[in-house]
């Protein structure tokens, strides 16, 4: 079993897996940046190591200083978060070398998911929907309408060497396509100076459904139901839920085993997150796998009532998953809401500063994942997420009032935050009615 | 809130009474993995440092490379055979202690001695090379260092090869007293040899480089390069500080400050180091390939020679004199560029400094190895400053006319473009001796043995001008002037007032069709009415046309012919 365990991260998940570990009885080491010397993780860890200035380049990112630490610390494992080096195979590698536990998949399995076209090949083996699309060029459109017929209507038809829109058509029927296709190609032309095609699959309005999972060393491999996160903006996710409104209880199983099919292709082991694109007609394709423990693993802990971060660490240190698929069951609802230290009418422009004072709300089924603490002062060289709320309920309608009530509670003074942008998403008729999709922010009008 | 220790520590369920745990090792950092860096102190991953050149990923300082390490960085695979492998020295003070020493290194290092020496090639060009390995007694030169790499050349000579020495010592080896002198002396000696026959040798030194070997080998190249931040001297800083009772400035000493003194032609990157010596290898070969079709494609341009239209307008010479000094007219950069291609500036005069009103280096011209010398002014206020406005120092005329004299070693044309109010008129000027350097280039350029040709594309400034101009043939653009002193100072000088410039351009008969009309120059080439970097095409093709034909037509001459032309040149002004 693992006895220490040095965290490599910093904000609430280190924090999260700082408190886990005590609850373990395993002993802590936090990594900090000179930035974050009076940061919560430094302070609540039982040992505290500097690897460097404020510059993520130069800290927590730094594979050589963090080595380092946990040889100096005596810790036998490293949990790596999320961000920073979670996903970086090349860290993982160098832990395998040094005989450090590294809380996560092997870097052979970090690398092979890691890159796309790899990905995409494994889940196409697996019998795991991917997006259809033509692999080889085309470049007329007589072979393009076969190719779209094959890949299913609508169709987006793009220049090999586009970017910015350029090159970018959709066809929605197939008496669309040949002029999309001409339009495209003549712009590819024009702009890039290359008349080569792709024709991929045009996925209309989805949702982003993501599942986890759990893999232990000896092939066990279970998913914990879904987390809808798609109100998001800019690919930043905002707020999650589960179970989400758009899945039945097939649906559900069919991508669950989907999920579950993925990860064993993968020969996956810890926890990971297979992200799908959910269309209204319910065919959905795999987008991506992170090997890593997720921002909004909260949501999942409550319905499931199973503490991730524990069971990284039990699986890290060779322990059999306690529980199989049966045994997994969605109770209820749960809805988290990502606080960040940003201003909405300013553009989203990050509001680092000191907390002069805070109040976060509390009670029956609210959860705060959070760093901050009255006088302390969020440096600018991090991410802005300061606090993660998440609520538990019996249902969706009366989670969403938890977390009405819960965020109307929240004051933290000194900074601006987006609680009253998330206040105002959660009173908006369509999120309420669960009808939501990725595009749901780009449309979404708020007023204070 | 202070949170300082304000926390429980976790209730481990771990016993702490100590005992050690058999079979279970707990992490560890296994040997070589990571290694620390020199320059910055950090802790850097040992694979990273060994697949990026042996730079610091974080401070970018550069490490140190073994000699075998550095072939395998520039050989093509498997071509590198090695020569005098097992060559060693003695001991000829009898020093105590030295051949233990020696022998221990040897087990140590895996090198019989501190320099490795053989054949390889670079991008498939073959070359003599010798790299000193600092581990080995800091790749001090003793007798058997000064063997190897007079083998090495000499064999070079032998074969006709060009040779690469990549230097790194810490100068004579003292165990060996006078005979590591000697290596100095025969080193030398073998080089002269070598370079007599016509071959191409390339320095590169490498930090640290100092005392006998700075002193003797190192500073002999054709083209010496450096990396980064070597540290080059004869004597080495302790020594002066100590000597003087002095603390020497940052930088001294260093690659960077040698290219300002203009003792090194470049500072080269590690990771460019291959690249750039594969060209010069290339641009030095023999029977150069593209040569040869040049002399074909002359012939068939040939007819075109006598469409040269030039104009010559009755504009008001005063009109030349403002066009020739406008401050977007094209500069010498601008003709390198666009005429010539893989242009390898060369810098400095070795004596002194690095002029930079004066650019030179290698270039291809459609394929064929040529030496440009262009005087240089900048095309913005900053740029001018850098550049002095174009007016020469005395070590810019002294690094023309080494690489002239280089150009004639390796016999490739000369061209030059002059643009200059005149040459720099200061006290460091005077001091370095400015008057010394115009007639050196005078006399020396008289007798050049390769084909020289000078245009003048902007001010062509009195005796700062003729310097760059003793040429086969000299060859004026429309706007261009060239006089034996600005219209200003020619003013100044006959009728005490300065500001009858414009009637002094007038009487002084200094633009192209004047100087055309009175036989100073061969050629004029005609200028559109606005002429800048934007317009400048046509003017640039007819000179591609024209340098053509005079390649063509001087680089058949033999020397003495060509000479003779020159001489009776200017024998008849």
């Amino acid at each position: 079993m693992i006895k220490k365990i040095l965290i490599a991260n910093r904000g609430e998940i280190a924090v999260r897996i700082i408190r886990a570990c005590r609850e373990m009885g395993i002993e802590t080491v936090a990594v900090y940046s000179e930035a974050d010397k009076e940061a919560l993780h430094t302070k609540l860890a039982d040992e505290a190591v500097c690897i460097g200035p404020a510059s993520s380049a130069d800290s927590y990112l730094s594979m050589e200083s963090i080595i380092s630490a946990t040889i100096v610390s005596g810790a036998d494992a490293i949990h790596p978060g999320f961000g920073f080096l979670s996903e970086n195979s090349k860290f993982a590698a160098l832990c395998e070398q040094c005989s450090i536990t590294f809380i996560g998949p092997s870097a052979k399995v970090i690398e092979s998911l890691g890159n796309k076209q790899e990905a995409r090949n494994t889940m196409t083996a697996a019998g795991v929907p991917v997006i259809p699309g033509s692999r080889e060029p085309v470049y007329t459109p007589q072979d393009g309408e076969e190719t779209a017929a094959s890949v299913g209507y609508p169709v987006i038809i793009k220049a090999a060497l586009g970017g910015g829109g350029k090159g970018m058509r959709v066809a929605h029927t197939p008496e669309e396509f040949v002029t999309a296709f001409q339009t495209a190609q003549k712009e590819a032309q024009m702009a890039f100076g290359d008349q080569t095609m792709y024709i991929e699959h045009f996925v209309q309005h989805p949702r982003h459904i993501e599942f986890q999972i759990l893999a232990d060393q000896f092939g066990n491999v279970i998913h914990l139901g879904e987390r809808d996160c798609s109100v998001q903006r800019n690919h930043q996710k905002m707020i999650e839920e589960s179970p989400s409104a758009a899945l039945s209880e097939e649906l559900r199983k069919k991508m669950g085993e989907a999920a579950v099919r993925a990860a064993k292709a993968a020969h996956y082991t810890n926890a990971g997150t297979i992200e799908f694109l959910l269309e209204k007609n319910g065919n959905f394709y795999f987008m991506e796998m992170n090997t890593r423990i997720q921002v909004e693993h909260p949501v999942t802990e409550w319905v499931t009532g199973i503490d991730l971060i524990k069971a990284q660490i039990r699986i890290a240190s060779g322990e059999k998953l306690s529980y199989e698929q049966k045994d997994v069951k969605l109770t209820g609802h749960s809805i988290e809401c990502r606080i960040n230290a940003e201003n909405p009418e300013k553009g989203f422009l990050p509001s680092p500063g000191t907390v002069r004072d805070m109040h976060l709300p509390g009670g029956k089924g609210i959860r705060i994942d959070s760093a901050i603490y009255s006088g302390y002062t969020i440096p600018p060289y991090y991410d802005s997420m300061v606090a993660k709320l998440s609520v538990w309920a019996k249902n969706r309608k009366e989670a969403i009032r938890k977390m009405r009530s819960a965020l109307g509670e929240v004051i933290i003074e000194g900074i601006d935050t987006n609680v009253d942008y998330q206040y105002a998403i959660l009173n908006n008729p369509d999120y309420v009615a669960g009808d939501v999709d990725i595009e749901f922010i780009e449309g979404f009008e708020y007023k204070k | 809130m202070k949170l300082d220790n304000m926390f429980k520590k976790t209730n481990s369920s771990v016993d702490k009474k100590g005992y050690i745990t058999l079979g279970r090792s707990g992490p560890m950092v296994p040997e070589g993995l990571l290694r620390k860096c020199n320059k910055c102190g950090a802790a850097i991953i040992a694979e990273d440092v060994r697949r990026d050149h042996y730079i610091c990923p974080k401070c970018g300082g550069y490490f140190r490379v073994h000699a075998y390490r550095r072939i395998e960085m520039l050989a093509d695979e498997g071509s590198f055979q090695e020569w005098d492998s097992h060559l060693q020295g003695g001991n000829p003070l009898e020093y105590r202690g030295y051949e233990e020493k020696l022998e221990g290194l040897r087990e140590k290092t895996g090198l019989t001695e501190a320099v490795v020496t053989g054949r390889m090639l670079i991008d498939g060009s073959a070359a003599a090379v010798g790299v000193c390995d600092g581990r080995f007694l800091m790749a001090s030169m003793g007798e058997a260092v000064g063997e190897k790499i007079t083998r090495a050349v000499e064999r070079a000579t032998e074969e006709g090869l060009p040779l690469i020495l990549f230097a790194c010592s810490g100068g004579a080896r003292m165990q060996e007293g006078i005979m590591s002198l000697m290596q100095m002396a025969k080193t030398a000696a073998a080089l002269k040899r070598h370079s007599d026959a016509g071959l191409l040798y390339i320095s590169v030194l490498t930090d640290p480089t100092t005392g006998g070997v700075t002193a003797s080998f190192a500073m002999l190249g054709d083209v010496i390069l450096a990396e980064p931040k070597a540290l080059i001297g004869f004597a080495g800083p302790r020594v002066i500080e100590q000597t003087i009772r002095q603390k020497l400035p940052k930088g001294f000493q260093r690659s960077e400050f040698l290219l300002e003194h203009g003792f090194i032609d470049g500072i080269v990157r590690r990771e460019n180091m291959k690249e750039t010596l594969s060209g010069l290898l290339k641009l030095h070969e023999k029977n150069n390939a593209a040569w040869q079709e040049k002399d074909e494609s002359a012939f068939r341009e040939k007819g075109q020679n006598e469409n040269v239209e030039y104009f010559l307008d009755d504009r008001d010479a005063w009109a030349h004199v403002e066009a020739s000094r406008k401050a977007d007219r094209p500069v010498g950069s601008d003709y390198i560029e666009r005429l010539f291609t893989e242009f390898t500036e060369f810098h400095g005069d070795r004596l002194y400094g690095d002029d930079k009103a004066v650019i030179g280096g290698a270039a291809r011209f459609h394929g064929m190895p040529v030496t440009v010398i262009a005087q240089a002014k900048g095309t913005d206020t900053k740029g001018n400053i850098e550049r002095n406005f174009g007016m020469p120092s005395p070590e810019g005329y002294r690094k023309a006319l080494r690489l002239m004299k280089q150009a004639e070693k390796f016999s490739r044309p000369v061209i030059c473009f002059v643009d200059t109010p005149g040459a720099f008129c200061g006290l460091e000027a005077e001091e370095r001796g400015q008057g010394e350097a115009i007639a050196r280039n005078l006399y020396e350029m008289s007798g050049l043995k390769v084909p020289v040709l000078s245009v003048v594309i902007g001010e062509g400034g009195s005796g700062g001008a003729l310097a760059m101009a003793v040429a086969d043939e000299v060859w004026m653009l429309e706007n261009s002037i060239y006089s034996v002193l600005s219209p200003e100072g020619f003013a100044s000088i006959l009728w005490k007032d300065s500001s009858k410039a414009k009637e002094a351009a007038r009487v002084m008969k200094l633009t192209a069709g004047d100087l055309y009309d009175l036989g100073i120059v061969e050629r004029v080439f005609a200028e559109p009415d606005s002429y800048t970097r934007e317009t400048m095409g046509q003017t640039l093709d007819a000179l591609d046309r024209e340098i053509s034909v005079f390649l063509h037509k001087y680089c058949c001459l033999s020397e003495k012919e060509l000479t003779e032309h020159r001489y009776s040149r200017f024998r008849r002004m």
